[in-house]
């Protein structure tokens, strides 16, 4: 009971971490915690389902055109409506990220009407047992992908050049430029890259969950519980806090009661916040008045 | 900058509508009725109670500068508290009201307090926002009171003896609460506690450094806009005489947000306006889904992009040329 719950908490708190992986990306780089990530990862989804459903597209190439369409998507809503508001106050970068995630939900409605979609299934069938522990072959992939996702994060922040580009730049985006940064182009692709990560985390999470519009809302608060469970702008506490809130959702679920598992990620929001509010690996983020 | 052009972080964008604006335009709309049949009038008292909303998140918001996620919490505690009193213990329909003004503010401050303890910005949105889902499960879920996800049934609202069964009977109660609570806050946002809010806004370290106690100002900006927006929520619920938990999600939230930043941040007529531009437009576009969705979003991109001020500042251009004066800049 206990091995089986936390490998299926794990295998869910992977994608949680993939959308609190993809916020830190586009926080660390533009200082936006972007309110529309969840709609990304909804938009992501939706393209493979058009493509594969109405195209009759092969999954692998529709979810590579996915992945390709969102990041050129990413790019162009931070050259076109980011960019130009970036010097100005977080309140309206905020409202800006919540109404292009507003935008997306609207184009979806638009073309589906307020019908759940039931996504084909895409991920392998199976499952094998390890002790008394069933482990599905849809988890493996899922966790698979995920930690292939944060080793590649990972070794681009902290092995490449691109790396320390995005550490000048979180610094003094200002002492970045001068020191010949093309900040403008940096936080273009860092947009584009959490874009495309939003599309990988819709194709994982939508053959689970169903497809409807408004999956959006639920993903990003399970991915703001992430990062603030693992501390805001800290990479490896977006990985540990998705994996933790994905195996205390299943926990709440079975000690408690079902009902629970809805609220567990406000529940951990609140309580991180008021508690210990870096969380396990962000750093001091009070202010102090 | 020019004449008439506002910026999100310009300390004049808090303008002060002139008092006697405050109390003509409800003057003249008390005529109203006389031209519209039950729908229309209806639309106009959603447009009232949408006006409350944007008055009352517009403190928070506008005048406090802060990302704030909990308004459609605030609104949805204020038509529950009302539809509570009224179904379960028979209370007076001003008492009732008065009760959820008061709930609202409560759970306004509640929001708040983690404020004492520097939680600000991005921070506060994310607690904000899980404080507002974490509401609609509550609805659902405290099926003794709220009768759970099916909603409950607002009883006919009775005002001293007196039967409010029409539309338009509803209205001039309606135009009586919001005109006083909209002068209310005007008063408010005009005084030394006003300035406090922007003086925040702008920079709330310096704020701190004059003296000025910021945690306590901001806990109070957000109970006056827990207040202001509970109160809309119980005539909302008045109005509609059904809530049910779904009214008051992330796209009502996201509503209030367009009411906000399409009228006009920090600007009292502007949230008069975008409660106006959103309540009809809803309205024409209900039977096309997606559509409200695309608009509303549209609309505040390019205003975000162009017109940081809201639709507000064009009517004020309009109406600098009109007057050919500069009135513009107050002290």
């Amino acid at each position: 009971m206990l091995g089986q719950l936390v490998v299926s908490g794990v295998a869910q708190g992977a994608l949680y971490a993939l959308v609190a992986l993809a916020m830190t990306v586009v926080y660390r780089a533009t200082t936006v915690v972007n309110f529309g990530q969840g709609d990304f990862v909804m938009a992501g989804a939706f393209v493979v389902y058009v493509l594969v459903v109405l195209a009759g597209t092969p999954f692998i190439a529709a979810g590579a055109l996915s992945i390709a369409l969102l990041c050129a998507f990413g790019w162009a809503v931070y050259r076109g409506l980011i960019r130009p508001i970036l010097a100005g106050p977080h309140l309206a970068l905020a409202m800006m990220a919540v109404a292009i995630g507003y935008a997306l939900r609207g184009v979806a409605r638009l073309l589906w009407g307020r019908e759940v979609l039931p996504f084909p299934r895409v991920l392998p069938q199976g499952s094998f047992t390890v002790g008394s522990t069933v482990v599905s072959a849809s988890d493996v992939v899922v966790t698979g992908g995920v930690v292939v996702t944060v080793l590649a994060l990972s070794l681009v922040f902290y092995a490449t050049a691109l790396g320390k580009t995005a550490q000048a730049v979180f610094q003094s985006e200002r002492g970045a430029a001068l020191v010949g940064i093309d900040v403008a182009a940096f936080q273009g692709t860092m947009w584009a890259v959490a874009a495309g990560m939003g599309a990988i985390a819709g194709i994982l999470i939508a053959p689970i969950t169903l497809l409807y519009p408004d999956l959006a809302a639920a993903t990003l608060i399970r991915g703001f519980a992430a990062m603030t469970l693992g501390g805001f702008g800290s990479f490896l506490g977006a990985a540990v806090g998705g994996v933790l809130l994905g195996v205390g959702e299943l926990f709440v679920g079975a000690y408690l009661s079902s009902r629970l598992i809805e609220i567990t990620s406000y529940l951990i929001i609140i309580l991180v916040l008021l508690i210990r509010p870096s969380g396990l690996f962000g750093k001091k983020i009070a202010v102090r008045v | 900058m020019r004449i008439g052009e506002r910026r999100l972080d310009d300390p004049e964008a808090h303008t002060v509508t002139r008092p006697s604006v405050l109390w003509l335009l409800p003057l003249a709309l008390l005529a109203v009725p006389l031209v519209t049949n039950d729908y229309t009038q209806y639309i106009v008292n959603l447009t009232l109670v949408y006006v409350l909303v944007g008055i009352g998140f517009n403190v928070v918001v506008g005048n406090l500068g802060q990302l704030a996620f909990a308004n459609a919490a605030f609104y949805g505690i204020g038509a529950y508290t009302a539809a509570i009193l009224l179904y379960h213990y028979k209370m007076p329909l001003l008492l009732a009201i008065a009760g959820a003004g008061v709930v609202g503010g409560l759970a306004g401050t509640l929001v708040a307090l983690p404020a004492l303890r520097g939680i600000r910005s991005f921070y506060l949105a994310i607690l904000t926002l899980a404080f507002g889902e974490l509401m609609r499960w509550v609805y659902i879920n405290a099926d003794a009171w709220t009768l759970g996800s099916m909603g409950m049934h607002v009883p006919r609202p009775v005002l001293f003896g007196y039967v409010l069964a029409s539309e338009k009977q509803k209205f001039y109660l309606f135009l009586v609460i919001v005109t006083l609570l909209v002068a209310a806050t005007a008063n408010l946002l005009r005084s030394k506690v006003g300035r406090a809010f922007t003086a925040i806004r702008d920079n709330e370290l310096a704020a701190a450094a004059m003296g000025i106690p910021t945690a306590r100002y901001t806990i109070l900006a957000f109970a006056w806009s827990g207040l202001v927006v509970g109160t809309a929520g119980a005539l909302y619920a008045v109005l509609v005489r059904q809530v049910s938990p779904e009214a008051f999600g992330l796209l009502e939230l996201i509503l209030h947000f367009g009411i906000v930043v399409i009228g006009g941040l920090a600007n009292i007529a502007g949230s008069v306006l975008g409660a106006v531009v959103l309540t009809l437009a809803p309205e024409l576009l209900r039977d096309l889904p997606g559509y409200e969705e695309l608009l509303i979003a549209c609309l505040m991109i390019a205003i975000l992009l162009v017109l940081p001020g809201g639709l507000i500042t064009v009517l004020d251009r309009l109406r600098l040329t009109l007057l050919f004066r500069e009135r513009y800049h107050r002290a």
